[in-house]
This record gives C-alpha cells, sequence and structure tokens, in this order.
C-alpha cells in the first residue's frame, strides 16, 4: 500500500518546550492508523500541524505527494484532508442541518460573486447538497433534528455531526480527535461500525487519536504510538502491545493518563 | 532641543506609564479592557482639584485624597457592576461594552458635576527650572518626580510583596492560582484598589502637566494609555511600565527635527496609534510579552 | 415644549435615526455576523462623507459620480484597514480600530489643505468664501418634494432616507441568507472550524469587514447632505458608540432588529430633551444634554447586564459574550 499521508521528522515548540520532536511515521491509503501515547505525548499538536491550524517549525508533511505544512487549514481541507475536533466544534447557534450544508467545497453561492453572476448554479448546488445533508443525517441518524440548534445535541451526537459534517467534504483522509470521548457505550459502537463501513465502503484513510484502547485494537491495523514528542513505537497492534517502550510510557505516566485530556 | 524633548518625553511617558500599570493589572486578573479608565483618571483629577482649588488643601493632601477617591470608586464599582458579570460569566465583549457604558456615564456625571469650563490646579506656570538646555516648570517637575517615585514604588510592591506576586501569578494564569490556593475574590479587591490609586495619581499628574484640563479630558488620555498597555504586552505590569515610557519617548522625539525633518507636534497623538498598530503587527505578543504557550 | 408637538422635530429625529439604521446595519453585519469588534465605525461614515464633499467642492465632480466614489473608498478604508489587522486577536483588533478612527479624526482636523481642517467642510474653497458640497443634491431633494408633495424638506429626508434604508436591509436580509451569509456565521461561531471546513475566514471576515464599512460611507453620504456641512468632530467615538447601542438594543444577528434599535434609541435620545419633571427639571438645559448621555451609557450597561440577546434578539442564536 503507498503511503497517503507522510510525516517527516517534524518539530513544534513552544516557548522552548519541544511538545513535537521529530515524530515520523506513514498512514498508507486506505488504512485505519490510531496515534496513541499518555497525555502530553504531543499528539494534538502533531494533529494540529497537519491540519495546519500549526506550522511545523521544522520538518515536512506531506499528503498525496504534495508538502501542506506551510498551507493554511482551509486550502488543506479543500485538498481532501479534514480533521474532527476533539470536543466536537459543532457550531452550536446553528441548525443541525446549517451545519452540515457548510461542508462543500467550490460552492458558487458561498462567493457574493458567484451570488451575482451565477445564480442559477448557486441554487442548483444548494439543491444538491441539501439532498446529500438530508442522506447524511439519515445516515447518522440524526435527522429528527435536524432544525434544532446543534447545541442542544448531546456529546454523542455532536460527534456523530461531526463525522458528518466531515463526510460531507467527501474526504480522502479524516483525522479524528478521540472521536470515543464523552459518547455512551451504545454511540460507540454505532460510531465504530460508521468509521469501519466508510473506510470499506468509501475507501476513506482514518488517522485517529484515541484513548479508548479497546477501540484502538478493534479498529485499527496499525498504531503508532507516541512519547515525550517522538515516535517510539509502530506497528500492527499486537506487536505494538508486546513493546516494551510502550509499556514504560504508559507505566511511568499512568496516573496523569487516568486524567481526560485537557482542551 | 533633543535634550528637551527626551525630559518631555519622560514626563508625558512617565505619566503613561503609571495609568498603563493600572489597566494592566486589572486586564491581568479580570481580561477586562477598561475603556472608563480615562474617565476614571479624571474623576482623581477632579476631586484633587477640588481640594486644591475651592478647598486650599496643598498639592500633596490634594493628590492623596484624588487617589483614594478613585480607588473607593473603583471598588464600589466592582461591587455594583463587575462582580454580577463575573457572576454571568460574561465573556470579553460584554466586559469592554459594559466599559464604554460606564466611561460614557462617569464623563458625564463629571461634566455634570463640575462643568465643561477648563480647571487649573494651584501651581505657578511661569516659574521654571533649568537645568542645562533643559527648561522644566513646576508641574512637570512635580510630576516627573512623584512618578518617579510611584513607579519605584509599584515596581518593589510587585517584585517585593506577597500581594505583588500573587497578582502577578494570576495576571499569569488564573485557574492556577485558584488552584494554588490564592483567595481569588481578595486578589481581585486589591487589584481595583491598586489600579484606582493609580488611575488617581495619573490623573492628578496628567492635569498637572497638561496645567489645564477639562472633566472630559480622560478619553483623549486613554488611547496612548492603552497603545503603552498593547506595546508592554497586555497582561504584564512591568511591561507597562516600559511601553508608557517608550511611547511619551516616541511621541515627543517623533517631532525632532533631528528625525526626518520631524512630525508636526499636532500628530503626536497620531505616532502612539502608529506605533501601536507597528507593535502590533510585528510582534502580537507586545514588545515586552512573551509568546503565549498554545 | 412646544418642540415635543412639532411635526418638524420629529422629522429631523426620525432622518437621524434612519442615518443611524445604515451606520448601525454596517456594525450589525460585521458583529452581528462576522463577530467582529468593530469600534471604528464612525471613520468609515468620516471617510464616505469627505470624499464626496472633497470631490464636488475641490474637483468639480458631479455629487452622483461623487456619491459611490465616497462608499467605495469608505469600503476601501475597509479593506486597508482590515488587511493587517484582522488576523490580530479580537481585544487587540477592537483597540486598533478605536485608533484607527481617531487617526481618521485627527488627520480630517490637521491636513487643512485637503479636508477644511477643524473649521469643516465649509472651508474646503478657496479662502474666504463658504464651500458648499449639496448643491445637486438640495435640487434633487427639492424635485422629490415637489413630486411627492410633501411639506418640507426635512420630510422629504425622511422619505428618501428610509427608503435606503428600507433597500439596504432588504439587501442585508436577502444576502445574509444565502450561503455566503452562513459561511460567515460559521466563522463567527467558530473560525478554527469553518477553516477546517475549508472556509477562508480572513476573506469572510475581509469583506464583511468591507461592506460594512461601505454601508458606514452611505451613511455618510446623507449625514453630509441632511447637515450640508460637517466638520471631524461629527466623527468622534461617541458615534460608533451610538451605534453599538443600537445594534444591542435591536438584537445581535438579526437585520431587521437594527431599524428597531434605531427608532428607539431616536425616542431615548431626543426623547430626553423633554424631560420637564424632577429630578430632571432641577437642571438647567445644558445641563440635560450630560444627563442624556448618562442615560445612554445607563441603557448599554443595562443592556450588557440584563438583556444580551436584545430586544428582539434570539438567546440560542447570538449572545454577547
Amino acid at each position: 500500500m503507498t503511503a497517503l499521508l507522510e510525516i517527516q521528522q517534524v518539530v513544534k515548540s513552544f516557548g522552548g518546550v519541544r511538545a513535537v520532536d521529530g515524530a515520523a511515521f506513514e498512514v498508507a491509503a486506505g488504512s485505519i492508523t490510531a496515534l496513541i501515547g499518555p497525555n502530553g505525548a504531543g499528539k494534538s499538536t502533531l494533529f494540529n500541524c497537519v491540519a495546519g491550524s500549526l506550522r511545523p517549525d521544522a520538518g515536512r508533511i506531506v499528503f498525496a505527494g504534495r508538502r501542506i505544512d506551510r498551507l493554511p487549514t482551509h486550502r488543506i481541507a479543500r485538498a481532501g484532508l479534514v480533521r474532527t475536533f476533539q470536543s466536537a466544534r459543532a457550531l452550536a447557534r446553528m441548525t443541525v442541518l446549517d451545519n452540515l450544508l457548510l461542508a462543500s467545497i467550490g460552492h458558487p453561492g458561498e462567493r457574493l460573486s458567484g451570488l451575482l453572476l451565477r445564480p442559477r448554479a448557486a441554487r442548483a448546488h444548494e439543491r444538491a447538497l441539501r439532498e446529500r445533508a438530508r442522506e447524511l443525517l439519515d445516515l447518522v441518524g440524526l435527522q429528527a433534528h435536524a432544525d434544532a440548534y446543534a447545541g442542544t445535541l448531546s456529546g454523542g451526537q455532536r460527534k456523530l455531526l461531526d463525522l458528518a459534517r466531515v463526510l460531507m467534504l467527501e474526504p480522502t483522509l479524516v483525522l479524528l480527535d478521540e472521536p470515543m470521548a464523552g459518547v455512551s457505550p451504545r454511540l460507540r459502537v454505532e460510531l465504530l461500525d460508521h468509521i469501519l463501513a466508510l473506510r470499506r465502503e468509501r475507501g476513506i484513510t482514518f488517522l485517529i487519536i484515541e484513548h479508548d484502547l479497546d477501540f484502538v485494537m478493534q479498529a485499527a491495523e496499525k498504531i503508532v504510538v507516541m512519547n515525550e514528542g517522538r515516535v517510539i513505537a509502530q506497528g500492527d497492534p499486537a506487536s505494538v502491545q508486546g513493546d516494551q517502550a510502550v509499556v514504560d510510557a504508559y507505566l511511568g505516566t499512568a496516573a496523569v493518563h487516568e486524567q481526560p485530556a485537557p482542551a | 532641543m533633543f535634550s528637551q524633548l527626551v525630559v518631555n518625553g519622560l514626563v508625558t511617558g512617565s505619566v503613561y506609564a503609571i495609568a498603563a500599570v493600572g489597566v494592566s493589572l486589572v486586564y491581568g486578573i479580570l481580561r477586562l479592557v477598561n475603556f472608563a479608565y480615562g474617565d476614571m483618571m479624571a474623576f482623581g483629577a477632579l476631586v484633587a482639584y477640588g481640594c486644591n482649588g475651592p478647598l486650599h488643601q496643598s498639592m500633596v493632601v490634594a493628590a492623596l485624597a484624588g487617589m483614594a477617591a478613585t480607588a473607593l470608586l473603583a471598588l464600589a464599582l466592582d461591587v455594583a457592576l463587575w462582580k454580577p458579570l463575573r457572576a454571568r460569566r460574561a465573556g470579553f465583549m460584554s466586559l469592554f461594552l459594559a466599559s464604554i457604558g460606564l466611561a460614557l456615564v462617569l464623563r458625564q456625571a463629571l461634566l455634570l458635576a463640575a462643568g465643561p469650563q477648563p480647571e487649573a490646579y494651584r501651581v505657578d506656570p511661569y516659574r521654571v527650572f533649568v537645568i542645562g538646555s533643559v527648561r522644566l516648570s513646576e508641574a512637570q517637575t512635580i510630576a516627573v518626580a512623584t512618578a518617579a517615585a510611584a513607579i519605584v514604588v509599584v515596581a518593589l510592591f510587585l517584585a517585593r510583596t506577597t500581594a505583588g506576586r500573587v497578582l502577578r501569578a494570576m495576571a499569569d494564569d488564573r485557574t492556577l492560582a485558584a488552584v494554588a490556593g490564592i483567595d481569588v475574590a481578595r486578589a481581585t479587591r486589591l487589584a481595583w484598589a491598586i489600579s484606582g490609586l493609580l488611575a488617581g495619581l495619573a490623573g492628578v499628574l496628567a492635569g498637572l502637566v497638561e496645567y489645564s484640563f477639562t472633566p472630559d479630558f480622560g478619553f483623549q488620555l486613554l488611547l496612548p494609555v492603552f497603545a503603552a498597555v498593547v506595546l508592554g504586552g497586555i497582561g504584564s505590569a512591568y511591561g507597562a511600565l516600559a511601553g508608557g515610557l517608550a511611547l511619551g519617548l516616541a511621541e515627543e522625539l517623533s517631532t525632532w527635527s533631528g528625525f526626518a525633518g520631524g512630525v508636526d507636534p499636532v500628530y503626536k497623538p497620531v505616532v502612539a496609534f502608529v506605533l501601536l498598530a507597528l507593535a502590533l503587527l510585528l510582534r502580537p505578543q507586545g514588545l515586552f510579552g512573551r509568546a503565549r504557550v498554545a | 415644549m412646544s418642540t415635543l408637538a412639532s411635526a418638524g422635530f420629529w422629522e429631523f429625529v426620525g432622518v437621524v435615526a434612519g442615518i443611524y439604521t445604515i451606520l448601525a446595519l454596517g456594525l450589525q453585519l460585521q458583529f452581528g455576523f462576522a463577530g467582529l469588534l468593530n469600534f471604528g465605525q464612525v471613520a468609515f461614515m468620516a471617510i464616505g462623507a469627505y470624499t464626496m464633499a472633497i470631490l464636488v467642492v475641490k474637483e468639480g465632480w458631479s455629487t452622483w459620480l461623487a456619491a459611490p466614489l465616497g462608499v467605495a473608498a469608505a469600503a476601501v478604508g475597509g479593506l486597508v484597514l482590515g488587511l493587517p489587522t484582522l488576523r490580530l486577536r479580537s481585544d487587540y483588533f477592537a483597540i486598533v480600530t478605536i485608533a484607527f478612527s481617531e487617526i481618521v479624526r485627527y488627520v480630517a482636523m490637521n491636513e487643512d489643505a485637503l479636508t477644511g481642517g477643524s473649521q469643516g467642510t465649509i472651508a474646503l474653497g478657496p479662502v474666504g468664501q463658504a464651500a458648499q458640497y449639496n448643491g445637486q443634491w438640495a435640487q434633487f431633494q427639492h424635485r422629490m418634494q415637489a413630486w411627492l408633495g410633501l411639506p418640507s424638506a426635512d420630510a422629504t429626508m425622511l422619505v428618501i432616507v428610509w427608503l435606503a434604508a428600507l433597500a439596504l436591509l432588504a439587501s442585508a436580509w436577502a444576502v445574509l441568507r444565502t450561503p455566503w451569509g452562513r459561511v460567515l456565521r460559521s466563522i463567527r461561531e467558530d473560525e478554527d472550524a469553518a477553516a477546517s471546513l475549508g472556509k477562508n475566514a480572513f476573506a469572510y471576515k475581509l469583506q464583511a469587514l468591507a461592506l460594512g464599512a461601505a454601508l458606514a460611507g452611505v451613511a455618510g453620504l446623507f449625514y453630509a447632505w441632511q447637515f450640508s456641512y460637517f466638520s471631524p468632530d461629527d466623527f468622534a467615538p461617541l458615534l460608533t458608540f451610538f451605534a453599538w447601542m443600537i445594534v444591542l438594543l435591536g438584537g445581535l444577528g438579526r437585520v431587521f432588529a437594527v431599524p428597531v434599535g434605531a427608532v428607539v434609541f431616536g425616542f431615548i435620545f431626543a426623547g430626553t430633551r423633554f424631560l420637564g419633571f424632577a429630578p430632571f427639571s432641577w437642571f438647567a438645559s445644558d445641563q440635560r444634554a450630560y444627563l442624556r448621555l448618562i442615560i445612554i451609557g445607563l441603557v448599554i450597561l443595562a443592556l450588557v447586564v440584563l438583556r444580551p440577546q436584545g430586544l428582539l434578539g434570539k438567546r440560542e442564536e447570538m449572545v454577547l459574550e
């Protein structure tokens, strides 16, 4: 399998602290790759670098053969690499449907010039978009909430909304930041099924940060373990589980690890 | 000419510096950009005028009265306005807008109480000290000496006393400070009291330096003071001191003919704004501030 | 008290409320829909008014060419302000916008050759000659008055200003309902989330700032025509705060809340002239001007503390934070 995403010796520091310190790994096309590690290992910082929210101090990030570490977030998203946020950033004061309708690339109605010069194309695009949004709402089971403000959804429902919104963009690579955090056990199963089905049916690649190791072992075929800004182990679930460096990293910070991650 | 400008710059700059520390302390702790600060300064200046003029008190007594009154005003406003807003978890926009409303109320109340005519303290405008090529009026001398003393006191307070360290710790990280067992409510009152004292002092000194002032002169002072705070790195008390002095110097020196012929003095306030804009664009964390850890 | 009954006075109040509606609509677009803390709105009003007046008096342009250019200049002012500053944190942005509006006012006050300086537009022309920029406008207003059969110039202005305001409100309402408006609201809600969905937040904020500035420019034109003379002091930061109060009064994130806010504001502002009863009667009439602004300040405070969603706003959709 070819690498869809290549992380090459990425470094990012804040005021002298190297949050990410030369991390390097690859995400194969069509795979589900999990990124794990104790809190403060640099996972979220690395995510932010990949998604373009932060600019790495050194190293390269290559997505589908193209360097993206100097691109702004919105350009990366348009290229097909889309992220979710740890605390599902549903736009609380917009309706669920509007949340989904936002996720569209190249919508002529989203430009003033498009509205003026191509009103018909804008309307057609909007119609198609609404249809697709309804389909995805059906898929994730939120159709009854279409006109509710997203702020009224439960934590788990927001994660589903977040996932559906990402899917609207028809991405090739999805970064999920702790998709299982704050999700009820019933919805967890549902979410996992969605992710597996999406990979199977649409060939979407996933890179997932997750603390729920059961989920990681079930879903991922590759696990990358980070500690103190570096990748300390990577491979299939079985080999990583037996890796001494991984055991040390987790035991050494076990007390911290039990705490929920700060936002 | 140049040394005169430097001295003038230090005089203006020390007034800015004192006010900037007052703004910065409250910002550091409450995340409040206090738009009413200029009018609190004017309040202090007017109370002092009342003592100095009609009541014939000495300038020192008058200044102390102005400072005390402004501190009381600041504490009263905290109870009446800011505390309820904090209880509602009001964000930056609410606080800023509330301070704008408050500024309007304060300014107009001062105009109502004192009238629109300019007032001046009882100092001799013609008494001038000459040191080498530099001339200083009596008012300027009082202002710069008091300001220098006040700056030293404030710096020592922040560096050496427990209360000062608490305030700086809270400005650095509120939640951490609360976890570390700091009495946040008490520290907030302390910050308001000191901010009020400094507002009163800065107001009196500004009144002295400008010789005559009207009850609404606070607003003209406010923007350069904000500029000084931002220049120093918003929330950093030492930065505010340095920012105030730097801004005062820059305003005066910009008119120096050796500097590209000098800027027309009417544009002195614009110099402050341009510096503010430049500083923000080049170093968004402030000239003396540290980069924020994400 | 006789003025209370006079139609002329209330026509005047209505004209001013219409002008403020347009000014505050720009702010609603910038803040209520894009989340921009613009505290320099009055600067764009000044740019619009001055550009028009200068082109008419100094360059001899037709009003009908100079006016759109004034609006364009205000929009360009918005771009110039926004390009370097929109990436700043919101508190810094707020301070910089106030500073910007004061810079514009200082320049207008001190560049006598360009603006007439502190004497205002009277000094735009040659020395010793009172300059006028509104000849063509006055003619147009007369023709409209005759055509509509209205009793006074103010009544005519009332109709014209409110027609313009309603047209602009309707256009703003229409454009904000489009996908473009939806993106704008998403940026107000969460810029990072919007960017992760492929939206160029900076470009949208810049558009909102420039469009809002253009609306302020239109308000500046009507202000200039209504008063047939203006000076830099007419564009003090106080006016920006009035616009904020109007937006807050009406309600955030709702286009048609703006005229409601402006009319209520007009009543508070003008109505307080007639506070002939105690305790207001204890004060002399010049002192009541201060009282009036105190009341305005208290209303702002009350709104922020008690009703952050405004009179018509929806709490679930947009509150002041």
